[in-house]
């Protein structure tokens, strides 16, 4: 037995020395003069492995100079990873659509110039401390409200809710039917969305400044319109408008129940077009956005999302002209807006003719609030100075789930992120 | 027989997670979510195959990362504290004392505790730059983490070891690193096949450390391949069932080879550590 | 001198500096950074004194990390030691089938964490094996075994438990092998039944089996970070699943804020070295040889 024993640990030595030599012959060749870099991205059902590779080799293809090592975040939280990658010394290179609150004042971020940023829409959104680390690629509304036209039709729901009371109704109705009112899931891309929509007409309708205001210590989360947002979402799960349950889904189980017709409204950013219009559900879905309590449009968005670039990035230069490159590219906007529903806030852009009818409805949607001066921060997803601390969103977002599964109720959830707001100033 | 029959239906239920793993390897992947337990009638190879030949090799450098990570530490480990631990065992005198107190104190520092310094010390060291450096850094880590652990395993099995023999052969003229390995190495087997299987299973087991010593890229060892899969995985659990079936199957195939040793190494081991 | 010196060097040398590099030198920068408001996100670095650690007390997410990770010990404790001691009793017999289960329910012990994990959030999940099989019995609306924040704690305890109770059961095995026939044997023709003689004569003699259980048992628990990790990443909501190993390390690694999260890992660190040493104490009263 004890010879047995020490055969085994023998065979355990010979391996790894095996290991040792496939190791050595793996080690990367750096005469070469190719610029290698690390580029950070998330996988969702419409943005797949495929998607990703070709949008990268596109840009290499043009800077054959360039090698990219695609980094894929565990989960949707890319935001997350990429922190838990910076303590450890592995920050990427480039990300794309991580949040740079922290990170910039960090000085981890390269901040782009405004040579860099000239071909952008709003090239100063987003900043930090008056620089732009994000490039302010694309516009996206947060949420629309989709809903399953059928569904509605069943529950002889006959028009599009105009006021909050009008949701309420309708809601009601649908749940007097056996149908499941509102379709979401328990990450930061599914109630954080759904909040956003709530957030818009409650908190950023009448003051359209109150993160600044929060910065300053001018309100509270625990002062009125916040609270009477949270307590909105909670009462949607009392009243079994929101299943408790559904926190348990991630987005792509989300995404699918909707699509299963296992819920009537799904409040969603506008990237879902690109799934609606690729994927063609059994049923007609439409679209409106978050109603008010006087019916007063109000159209939460947000500008940036585009990609980031380390400040200490190995080859800084390589990395800045991928990121560039990566978001102008003409194929990669057509892409984007069609496989992610993004409103490309590039000058003279276009979005391609083929693009599909969802999307145009939710781009419409979306013109109108411009008209209407109806465009409010969509909470949560701000960015930079407009933005939350470093860390307070997080809290956000699992105090959301407090609220739908009723472990808290909003008196709970205002003080709690209160003082984590105090944690993270100090 | 009442008794027997008792026994098999609580193993039977007991062993339900196991049983879901295994027939999930070999079921076609649409059909592991809606139907999780059923037999996989026809089997597939068809998961087995999509995780040996990923086209990042996520698997086999795993596999290489895991391997190279657990036979260098557990060997450097078992040099080290085999030494130690004959040394504390044969001084006598307080700072020999003291030192065996400062390891002990070491035994029960839960590694979250000093995580982040140790990723300071190692970035210090220049052993966080590129993943080949990383893992000599968590190898160091394990080293350190571990020899107190080893030490008193040795240390406990060197005073039950007659010290004349080690008397007579330095009186015959041999150095003690020669005394060492060619007179008490030897007899300290049991204490080494115990801390190679303890240290062994449970440095191949490690989560938390590789994955904020080696971090994602090539750095993966094989756990933190596979939760590096999941991700990728959303929907592909065939996959993924596959990935944790190989991960498993060395630590496996050593465990009913070596069933005795096992039991004997892990729970003597842990009551010891 | 010179000569006791060298014989240090040579036999002690390496694996004490590496043990002071990495394990020594690490504690007394974790102290040091617990008297900073260290936050890379949040420069400059100043000294604060013992402020995160008054802090701390009155800081929401801490406590309920405190009182998660005494749930889930005393979970953790009790069920497997006293399943496993069941299970034992029941496996004390000669033949392949007993020898076989033993195997079975060692199993899980030489899996990672990470593998159990994953297997188990398959089964656990609100569309997984267990509420399939829930459903098709009748059961209408199962609960989100992971989801709900009344049973994720619970579900988390229970899926511990199933990966140490085949370690509970072998330490016990061996407790039982320890008990003479003879004596047994001898209870038995006084009259004793089967419960009697296991309360009066096993019992006493397995004792040493519950310390080594217990001892084991408590420090897997208070340590548990990667199940959390995988399967409920602190959630549903806030914190409801949040032991304390958790929150040291997403305050250090994911929040960046190593000054308060060495505070944090201090008090873990004192927690965890009180708890060891009376466990300690009461091994060496009870050396138990397997």
């Amino acid at each position: 037995m004890k010879t047995r024993l020490f055969t085994a640990a023998l065979a355990l030595v010979l391996l790894s020395a095996t290991g040792l030599a496939a190791c050595t012959t793996t080690e990367p060749d750096s005469s070469s003069g190719t610029k290698e870099i690390t580029f950070l991205v998330f996988e969702t059902p419409n943005l797949t492995p495929a998607y990703w590779d070709a949008a990268i080799k596109r840009v290499t293809d043009k800077h054959p100079g360039i090698k990219v090592n695609k980094v894929v975040s565990p989960d949707q939280d890319r935001t997350k990873y990429a922190k838990q990658l910076l303590s450890t010394s592995q920050f990427p290179d480039v990300m794309i659509a991580v949040s740079p609150v922290g990170f910039a004042e960090a000085g981890e971020l390269y901040a782009w110039t405004p040579e860099e940023l000239k071909d952008f829409e709003f090239p100063s959104n987003g900043a930090v401390k008056g620089r732009v680390y994000q490039l302010p690629a694309n516009t996206q509304t947060i949420p629309i409200v989709y809903y399953n036209k059928k569904l509605f039709a069943d529950a002889g729901i006959t028009s599009e809710p105009k006021t909050y009371a009008d949701l309420l109704t309708a809601a009601e109705k649908l749940k007097a039917k056996g149908i499941q009112p509102f379709v979401t899931g328990g990450v930061h891309d599914n109630l954080g969305v759904f909040f956003a929509g709530i957030a818009g007409t409650d908190v950023y309708s009448a003051n359209p400044k109150w993160i600044a205001d929060r910065r300053a210590g001018k309100v509270k989360f625990c002062d009125a319109p916040f609270k009477k947002a949270a307590g909105k979402l909670a009462d949607l799960a009392t009243k079994g408008y929101v299943n408790k349950a559904d926190v348990s889904r991630d987005y792509a189980a989300t995404q699918q129940a909707f699509l299963d017709g296992k819920g009537a409204i799904y409040p969603m950013g506008n990237w879902f077009a690109g799934e609606l219009d690729s994927k063609k559900p059994a049923f007609e879905v439409g679209q409106f956005n978050w109603p008010s309590d006087d019916g007063k449009m109000v159209v939460p968005a947000f500008t940036g999302g585009g990609l980031l670039v380390s400040a200490k990035a190995k080859n800084l230069e390589a990395a800045r002209t991928f990121a560039l490159a990566f978001q102008l590219d003409k194929t990669n906007m057509d892409n984007a807006s069609k496989a992610d529903g993004l409103f490309i806030a590039v000058k003279g852009y276009t979005p391609p003719s083929d693009v599909g009818a969802h999307y145009k409805a939710g781009y419409d949607l979306y013109a109108k609030g411009v008209a209407a001066k109806a465009i409010v921060a969509s909470m949560g997803f701000e960015a930079g100075d407009d933005g939350m601390l470093a860390g307070v969103g997080a809290k956000l977002d699992s105090s959301l789930v407090d609220l739908v599964s009723g472990q808290k109720n909003p008196d709970q959830v205002c003080s709690f992120l209160d003082s984590e707001w105090q944690k993270a100033a100090g | 027989m009442r008794r027997k029959l008792l026994a098999l239906a609580i193993g039977a239920v007991f062993f339900v997670p196991l049983y879901m793993t295994l027939v999930n390897v070999f079921k076609r992947g649409d059909r592991i979510a809606p139907e999780p337990a059923s037999l996989p009638i026809p089997p597939t190879l068809a998961n087995l195959d999509a995780v040996l030949s990923r086209t990042d090799n996520l698997f086999w450098v795993s596999l290489t990362n895991s391997i190279m990570v657990t036979s260098l530490s557990i060997i450097v480990l078992t040099v080290l504290s085999a030494m130690l631990g004959h040394y504390l065992a044969r001084t006598p005198g307080l700072w020999s004392k003291a030192l065996t107190l400062l390891l002990l104190s070491g035994l029960m520092i839960p590694p979250q505790v000093i995580l982040k310094p140790v990723v300071d010390v190692l970035r210090f060291l220049q052993l966080m730059e590129t993943p080949q450096t990383r893992l000599v850094g968590l190898v160091l880590f394990n080293v350190g983490y571990y020899v107190p652990f080893g030490v008193f395993v040795f240390a406990g099995f060197v005073r039950s070891i007659p010290i004349e023999l080690e008397e007579s052969a330095a009186l015959d003229g041999a150095g003690r690193m020669q005394v060492f390995w060619r007179i008490v190495f030897p007899l300290l087997r049991p204490a080494t096949a115990s801390v190679l299987i303890f240290l062994g299973v449970w440095i191949w087991n490690d989560f938390l450390n590789p994955l904020i010593i080696l971090g994602p890229g090539t750095g993966t060892t094989i756990t933190t391949g596979i939760y590096r899969s999941i991700g990728q995985y959303q929907q592909d659990f065939g996959s993924l069932f596959a990935f944790m079936f190989l991960a498993t199957l060395p630590v496996l195939l050593f465990f009913l080879l070596l069933q005795k040793q096992f039991v004997k190494g892990l729970t003597g081991g842990a009551t010891k550590g | 001198m010179r000569r006791r010196f060298t014989h240090f060097l040579s036999f002690g040398g390496p694996g004490v500096a590496i043990y002071s590099a990495l394990v020594l030198l690490p504690i007394i920068v974790s102290f040091g950074y617990s008297l900073t408001n260290y936050n890379p996100f949040n420069p400059p670095t100043k000294f604060v004194g013992l402020r995160n650690y008054s802090l701390l007390f009155s800081d929401e997410e801490f406590l309920t990390s405190l009182r998660v990770t005494t749930i889930l010990t005393v979970i953790v404790v009790i069920v497997p030691n006293a399943l496993g001691l069941a299970i034992a009793v029941l496996l004390d017999r000669k033949g392949w089938v007993y020898n076989a289960l033993r195997s079975v329910f060692f199993v899980p012990v030489v899996l990672s964490s990470v593998v159990v994990s994953i297997i188990w959030t398959r089964l656990l999940d609100s569309e997984g094996l267990l509420n399939q099989t829930l459903r098709a019995v009748g059961v209408s609306d199962p609960p989100g075994w992971l989801s709900d924040p009344d049973y994720a704690l619970y579900s988390l305890g229970g899926i511990l438990s199933w990966q140490m109770l085949g370690f509970c059961v072998v330490v016990y095995l061996a407790g039982l092998q320890g008990v003479p026939a003879e004596l047994l044997e001898a209870a038995a023709i006084d009259g004793a039944g089967p419960f009697r003689r296991f309360w009066r004569v096993t019992w006493p003699m397995i004792a040493p089996a519950l310390t080594v259980n217990t001892v084991i048992l408590l420090i897997t628990a208070f340590k548990v970070f990667d199940h959390v990790q995988i399967i409920t990443r602190g959630g549903p909501g806030t914190g409801t699943t949040a032991t304390i190993a958790y929150l040291v390390l997403e305050e250090a690694f994911v929040a960046n804020r190593p000054g308060y999260a060495s505070a944090e890992a201090i008090v873990m660190l004192l927690i965890i070295a009180t708890a060891s040493a009376v466990a300690l104490k009461l091994l060496q009263r009870r050396e138990v040889d397997l």
